[in-house]
């Protein structure tokens, strides 16, 4: 039996130095790529400042493909990524007020990782997710039914 | 703020592998030429390579190559050993283990790793040439690790899968993309773990999943475009050969497992695919899916050229037990016969006739079995099985079985087969449950046993089924048997010692200890006349299932190349 959850407990466990030390992973904004006439897909992640996290924390992908991705680092102190990618990991170091770019080739259906490697920004709230939505190309699964899906 | 800030230009992110000391970013064109004709020949032609999965396509595990041997093998030492290292949040993060086979081409190495990882290495320094990370998902489904098996090399490419379900080739001197072609489906649960193998113009695959009832498969690509050739399904449809032995209703076929996660073996003179298939769907309650369940469990054979299914053999039918027959059916000749030779995960040794799948001999291979019996015609007669919800029952060997895909080696010098074996049991508790795609579909709880365990080399004479020789160990051997033309027999354990054996008498004659356990497949070739025997190393995958008394050994992610003193 667990006790009642305080608000203030939920509340500690998004900020820095609350319940934790760092923020925990896995919340933070969502937001979207949008998708370009050119096919790829654009989107914007920056780090605010004193608050440790990517912003959006999960950027969803409509899809599998290409991800123009713009980095803008508002905080205060330097950091970096280490950003998933088919090939190789990119990576771009960011000092304080800075802003890059990193061009990102991803598979889907799936979600990936990505942090800041330097100072363990990665436990302290510097690590984001890149969500790729969409199914397999139908070419992958010839003549199966569908199946019941939880 | 932000936008009323004067930002310094932090450019274009670059690729991390330009951050590698000592990364160089090509190799030689040494495959180039490399084709069907080449790896047909292989072990005969070219013995200082080991240009595809198991040596050759009779997936013997067996190199002609004898500069170690019994009289010096005792001053075997590592030449290099090559780091990888884990980074990140990856999939299966607990879980990682090198599990490939080293390929080598005229000096240069192509070795998998886990999460997506492919390198080039020169094989006598151990120098990065170049590195190919496929990004993986973090949520796709693993039912056994963050592993891949190794890769295949033709025609100047690298061939790989991914563990969600591509194939792809790479330019083999950088290793960039040449082709992609997902071929699963990771929301079904599917992912990829198996080496690929060439034949003719081709790379041949096979699926993944058989804890999330899929429908497993086999396919076919043209190595030059990615084009599709074929996809063999070894689950029928009712109306196909084999789909009486599944109920008629509802649709078990269509989650019936038979996943084919190891690489198949490959007579070029029948012009027949060995495809070794795995458990059905849900592993343990057999109630829901009455009947033999072809082709789950089987050896089948398949036209290379159409993906027809031509013969097969069932090692253990209506399986209950996790016994999946993925592991390799091995090429032989015995009195002038075509055989091929399997160590099941039910315990039992088999020789079967390859050109028609018939049985010639079948004998245990490992001291306890209790879950039913095979008599010496095949007569299957299960004895101990999940049958009621919620009863748990006991049963040698577990879910792992006598012999877990890792490979069994073949000498056509002493006539013998190498196996390690695994003498581990398991309680399973039936606990029916409904199939939701995506979701384990294993029909139990299980429970690996922790103690009263045992493990052994054996070494096994297919004329007469007799043990010849046997190392016991005191942990179950999870690792791929390598053999030589140096009478020497290669094999890693838990433990992480790496050990060599006389192959005629099983006598040990050296060992070294590599840090971390073995759970991979061990190659050896020559560099400017120098052999070095190639293995990696770094435990985990599906310790939970194979040897729990293992979990806590340590991670690892190295290659070591061993070689007598210059």
């Amino acid at each position: 039996m667990a006790a009642t959850v305080d608000e203030s407990v939920i509340e500690g466990l998004a900020k820095q130095n609350g319940v934790t030390i760092g923020r925990i992973l896995g919340r933070g904004n969502v937001g979207v790529a949008e998708e370009g006439s050119d096919g790829k897909m654009h989107g914007t992640v920056r780090i605010p400042l004193d608050e440790l996290v990517f912003d959006p924390g999960v950027l969803v992908l409509p899809h599998a493909g290409t991800l123009e991705l713009e980095i803008i680092n508002d905080d205060n102190n330097s950091h970096c990524a280490v950003l998933p990618c088919n090939g190789d990991a990119k990576f771009i170091w960011l000092v304080n007020f800075s802003k890059g770019r990193a061009t990102l080739e991803l598979d889907g259906p799936g979600y990936y990782w990505y942090g800041s490697r330097t100072g363990n920004d990665e436990g302290g709230g510097l690590t984001g997710t890149i969500v790729v939505g969409g199914e397999v190309p139908d070419e992958a699964k010839p003549d199966r039914p569908p199946q019941p899906r939880p | 703020m932000a936008t009323e800030t004067e930002y310094v230009d932090a450019g274009e992110a670059v690729d991390f592998r330009n951050l590698s000391p000592g990364y160089v970013g090509s190799a030689p064109p040494v495959t180039k030429g490399l084709g069907y004709d080449r790896i047909l020949k292989a072990r005969d032609a070219e013995p200082h390579n080991w240009i595809t999965y198991y040596g050759a396509y009779d997936g013997q595990r067996y190199s002609p190559l004898d500069l170690i041997n019994t009289s010096n093998v005792k001053g075997l030492t590592p030449a290099w050993v090559f780091q990888c290292g884990s980074m990140g949040m990856h999939s299966g993060a607990s879980t990682y283990s090198l599990e490939a086979s080293p390929l080598v081409v005229d000096g240069i190495m192509y070795i998998t790793g886990f999460d997506g990882w492919m390198w080039a290495l020169d094989a006598k320094t151990g120098a990065e040439l170049w590195r190919y990370h496929r990004a993986s998902p973090y949520d796709v489904r693993l039912c056994c690790g963050n592993v891949n098996r190794g890769c295949a090399v033709a025609d100047g490419k690298v061939f790989m899968t991914t563990l969600n379900a591509h194939v792809i080739a790479l330019d083999a001197t950088n290793g960039k993309l040449v082709w992609d072609q997902p071929y699963g489906d990771v929301r079904a649960g599917e992912s990829a773990t198996v080496a690929p193998l060439i034949v003719k113009d081709m790379v041949i695959v096979g699926s993944s999943g058989g804890e999330f009832g899929v429908r497993g498969h086999a396919d076919a690509f043209k190595l030059e475009t990615g084009e599709r050739v074929w996809r063999c399904y070894m689950i029928p449809k009712p109306d196909e050969p084999g789909g009486d032995t599944w109920p008629a209703e509802g649709e078990p076929w269509a989650r019936g497992g038979a996943n084919c996660w190891t690489t198949p073996t490959f007579d070029q003179e029948l012009n027949l695919l060995y495809f070794n298939t795995g458990n059905p769907c849900p592993d343990f309650d057999g109630g829901v899916r009455e009947g033999d369940n072809l082709f789950t469990n089987c050896v089948v054979q398949v036209d290379p050229d159409t993906g027809e299914k031509k013969a097969h053999y069932q090692y253990t039918p209506h399986d209950v037990w996790d016994y999946d027959s993925t592991m390799e059916n091995i090429l032989f000749e015995m009195d002038g016969r075509k055989c091929s030779g399997h160590f099941d995960k039910n315990g039992y040794f088999f020789v079967l006739d390859r050109t028609d799948c018939s049985l010639i001999r079948v004998v245990p291979f490992v001291d306890r079995i209790t879950w039913g019996e095979i008599d010496s015609n095949g007569k299957v007669t299960p004895r101990v099985f999940p049958d009621k919800e919620g009863d748990p029952v006991h049963f040698w060997p577990g879910p792992a079985g006598a012999k877990e895909w890792t490979h069994a080696a073949y000498s056509p010098k002493t006539g013998l087969f190498y196996a390690p074996v695994q003498d581990v049991g398991a309680t399973a508790t039936r606990r029916r449950r409904e199939f939701k795609e995506s979701i384990p579909y294993w029909g139990a709880g299980v429970a690996v046993d922790t103690e009263d365990v045992a493990g052994y080399l054996s070494a096994i004479d297919p004329a007469t089924g007799q043990e010849k020789w046997r190392f016991r160990n005191e942990h179950p051997m999870t690792a791929s048997v390598l053999a030589t033309g140096g009478d020497l027999v290669f094999a890693g354990d838990p433990a992480g010692i790496f050990r060599a054996f006389n192959a005629s008498s099983g006598e040990l004659l050296w060992q070294y200890t590599c840090g971390s356990g073995h759970h991979s497949s061990p190659s050896t070739y020559t560099v400017d006349g120098r052999q070095y025997i190639a293995c990696p190393v770094g435990y985990g995958a599906w310790t939970e299932g194979f040897y729990p008394g293992a979990l806590a050994q340590a991670g690892g992610s190295a290659v070591f190349a061993f070689a007598l003193p210059e």
